[in-house]
């Protein structure tokens, strides 16, 4: 669903992202892990058609997004980790907005757009201005707009800030829902719990450069953490490539 | 660099300007016999309260967004700091905020009456002692008005204040339009006698006014009357302290509970969508009719736009009023060939004013999108199309007020059905150009993060915008111009257009039609590109 081909994204002399080579199948839940600057949100605008790479392309469902941006931003549900939004549509007026933009039609369209605001317990609010909605109701509100249009891919940075519990677990049993009705999930996220509970692979990138992909036990065999958790598998191959060359600092 | 040097050489240019002409002006009433004098201080009179009106409607915009609206205000309030020093560091922020260009460009108006009136040092040294607490007094009776404003207005709905002011600023300017009868200075016959029309100049502005006292103590200061000079600077500096205390007592009692209001969560109901606008405008493709809708909706919900609204219908009545007072009929020249030419100028005027609506509206479109712009650029729709879309949304509403406008001020005009139908087809035809440009400038200069598209209206780009659309209008002015005039003169005096004369006009026509074209796709084209090569906002 996701093949990125050497892709390096450079920020005047800030290189973000080096060289990242990465596939990801259909109907698979990648979490994509890394520390603060690490390249994970540059990745994801990469990969939502946000922002174009330096070098290499992006394919999305195999198709180009250099070449056919608009087809394979359809395929693409985009959930960004701040939900800035059209502050004086009410939450359904959005999910119109929505729905128009990526052509989403049909009788059954209000009734479909109120059942997954309703789903995210929206639906009560859904006439009010978005200005007035909590951080979390915003972030709910995102996630129920990029299912509107059901894309097979779901490109989701950070998806837990600003949820209560409750939300949290909602949409944690969504993602392992979606996945199994065949949706691939792109998740990047610093809640390594979450990660080690739903994700089917997951990819750790450092200073740019993606260190090491797999499952959770293929990620604990490199980092040679043993029965240790990710969170010890997590410190060990990031601290590798951080302090592998402590003259770095001194220079 | 480049822009330091563009907006540092037009500042100064026009500041150059502004002494020159008014040095001029002040040259020439003192030729005048008899009451030139009276004529230099009723225009220092008239300055002064047009200075003080804007100081305060400056003011009172810049201290409700300091004082209630900025961003950092959550954080300010969280320090251990008392309220009245928080409020005394916002409203001296505002102050000089507010006033820096009225006083940068007020400096030259005043010098140039030192020069003319060969004033001694105690004029200059009254200048500062009367611009400082001008301004002070300005600001001061602002933010006590915007602090009750809050109070009595429900906080939770403090934006609304905007449309307030703006029907207020109307009403001021309408008010100070009439007051300074500019009809009556030029035109003594309206007066039954010249002692009638002196003692009218003469007569004084209200003694409470700040800009009387402002006046009183220039004007003793240019007499060389130190003392009573002295005296009305006290009376300034005497009220600027007084206001200020005022406002640190009022802070003390309701700036806090106002700005706690104004944090409160705001919930508008908004009525069910019954699908009756998407029905109507159900013929447009799917992205567009999104983008139309969006944008209206926006529009209407956000009051801080319709003090804008106010501001430009102010514009455009004080426009016609001005045509329709103009005394044609006592001109020496030919009636005829006034009334068409005034009608080309209006051309050119009625393409400002596009200009300056096209700034407010069609420039600050793409920056008025925020940190939400990352909804459009990830959306399945292209840069080109979106900006296209947003091209189409503002082609309508401005054509049809262009087109308005010169049809009625060329019905006030009384001009021919040719110059009537040139007008209108020369508009037509400039209005694309000039809101392509608006659009594609602002989406090359975009300024996500601004906090008011306003703020987009003053950058860099907007002051690129406004030169090269003034540069477009006057060209394809200029480019009419000539031919008009043959076509004109031929008409009125009877003879026939050389062969060559007709290839010169048709290639004019032709190379006005041109710029009109490239004025669309050149400025589109590079808004396409920037914005394509930029970085998203609000999405990091």
């Amino acid at each position: 669903m996701i093949r990125l081909e050497n892709i390096s994204k450079h920020y005047g002399s800030t290189q973000a992202v080096r060289s990242l080579d990465l596939q990801v199948p259909q109907g698979e839940l990648f979490g994509f892990l890394g520390p603060n600057g690490a390249g994970k949100t540059t990745t994801i605008r990469i990969i939502g058609g946000l922002i174009a790479p330096t070098t290499g392309r992006v394919f999305i469902d195999d198709i180009d997004m250099q070449r056919e941006p608009e087809r394979a931003k359809r395929c693409i549900g985009l959930i960004p980790d701040r939900p800035f939004l059209y502050e004086k549509l009410s939450g359904l007026e959005f999910m119109r907005f929505t729905a128009d933009l990526y052509g989403v039609s049909g009788d059954g369209l209000v009734q479909r757009a109120e059942r997954l605001l309703d789903f995210f317990g929206l639906l009560e609010r859904s006439n009010e201005l978005i200005e007035s909605y909590s951080h979390g109701m915003k972030q709910r509100l995102i996630m129920a707009s990029s299912l509107l249009h059901e894309p097979p891919l779901i490109v989701v940075d950070e998806p837990m800030v600003g949820l209560d519990p409750k939300g949290i677990k909602m949409v944690r049993e969504l993602f392992r829902e979606l996945v199994s009705g065949g949706t691939t999930i792109f998740m990047s996220t610093h809640t390594l719990k979450l990660a080690e509970d739903v994700c089917d692979r997951i990819g750790i990138i450092n200073k740019g450069r993606l260190v090491a992909t797999g499952s959770i036990a293929e990620l604990k065999q490199a980092a040679r953490v043993g029965d240790a958790d990710l969170e010890e598998a997590f410190l060990r191959l990031t601290q590798e490539e951080t302090f592998d060359a402590p003259g770095d600092y001194a220079n | 660099m480049l822009k330091l040097a563009v907006f540092g050489g037009l500042g100064t240019l026009f500041w150059m300007g502004i002494f020159v002409v008014t040095y001029r002006v002040l040259r020439y009433f003192q030729r005048v016999e008899g009451f030139g004098d009276v004529l230099a201080f009723k225009l220092l009179s008239m300055v002064l309260v047009t200075f003080f009106s804007l100081l305060v409607f400056s003011a009172i915009l810049t201290s409700l967004s300091k004082l209630y609206l900025s961003r950092d205000l959550l954080l300010v309030h969280a320090m251990p700091v008392s309220r009245e020093r928080i409020f005394l560091a916002r409203w001296l922020e505002s102050t000089a905020d507010s006033s820096w260009m009225v006083v940068v460009y007020a400096l030259p108006v005043f010098l140039s009456y030192g020069f003319t009136y060969r004033a001694d040092a105690v004029y200059y040294a009254v200048i500062p002692l009367v611009i400082v607490p001008l301004c002070l007094i300005a600001s001061g009776i602002s933010a006590a008005l915007v602090m009750l404003a809050v109070v009595v207005l429900p906080a939770t709905r403090v934006r609304s204040i905007f449309a307030f002011l703006g029907l207020a600023v109307l009403i001021l300017l309408y008010f100070t339009f009439r007051m300074l009868r500019p009809e009556r200075l030029v035109d003594p016959e309206a007066f039954t006698t010249v002692m009638m029309y002196l003692q009218n100049l003469s007569t004084p502005a209200s003694p409470l006014l700040p800009s009387t006292w402002a006046y009183d103590a220039l004007r003793e200061s240019l007499g060389g009357n130190s003392l009573s000079a002295l005296f009305h600077t006290g009376l300034l500096l005497s009220a600027s302290v007084f206001l200020t205390l005022l406002n640190l007592m009022l802070a003390g009692s309701i700036y806090f509970p106002g700005f706690s209001n104004t944090q409160a969560a705001m919930i508008r109901l908004i009525q069910s969508p019954s699908g009756g606008l998407h029905r109507l405008l159900g013929f447009l493709p799917n992205a567009t009719r999104a983008f139309v809708i969006k944008e209206v909706r926006t529009f209407w919900r956000d009051q801080t736009q319709w003090s804008q609204l106010f501001l430009i219908a102010a514009l455009i009545v004080i426009y016609l009023y001005n045509f329709s007072v103009l005394p044609l009929e006592k001109s020496p020249i030919q009636t005829v060939y006034l009334q068409n030419l005034f009608s080309f100028l209006n051309m050119g005027l009625a393409a400002f004013v596009l200009t300056a609506i096209t700034a407010r509206f069609g420039f600050s479109t793409v920056s008025t999108e925020g940190p939400a712009f990352w909804i459009v650029r990830s959306a399945p729709v292209s840069i080109r199309t979106y900006l296209w879309i947003k091209f189409w949304i503002y082609l309508p509403p401005l054509l049809v007020l262009s087109e308005v406008l010169i049809v009625c001020t060329n019905i006030l005009l009384q001009v021919t059905p040719f110059m009537m139908g040139l007008s209108t087809i020369t508009l037509l035809f400039l209005t694309p150009g000039v809101i392509a440009m608006g659009i594609g400038m602002g989406a090359a200069y975009p300024d996500f993060t601004a906090e008011n598209p306003t703020q987009a209206v003053t950058s860099f780009g907007g002051l690129l915008f406004m030169i090269f659309s003034a540069a477009y209008i006057g060209a394809v002015i200029v480019l009419e111009a000539g031919p008009v005039y043959t076509l004109f003169m031929s008409d009125l005096k009877g003879f026939r257009i050389p062969a060559w004369q007709w290839i010169w006009i048709y290639g004019s026509f032709s190379v006005a039609g041109l710029l009109a074209a490239l004025a669309i796709w050149l400025p589109m084209r590079m808004g396409i590109q920037r914005l394509e090569a930029g970085t998203p906002s609000g999405h990091k």
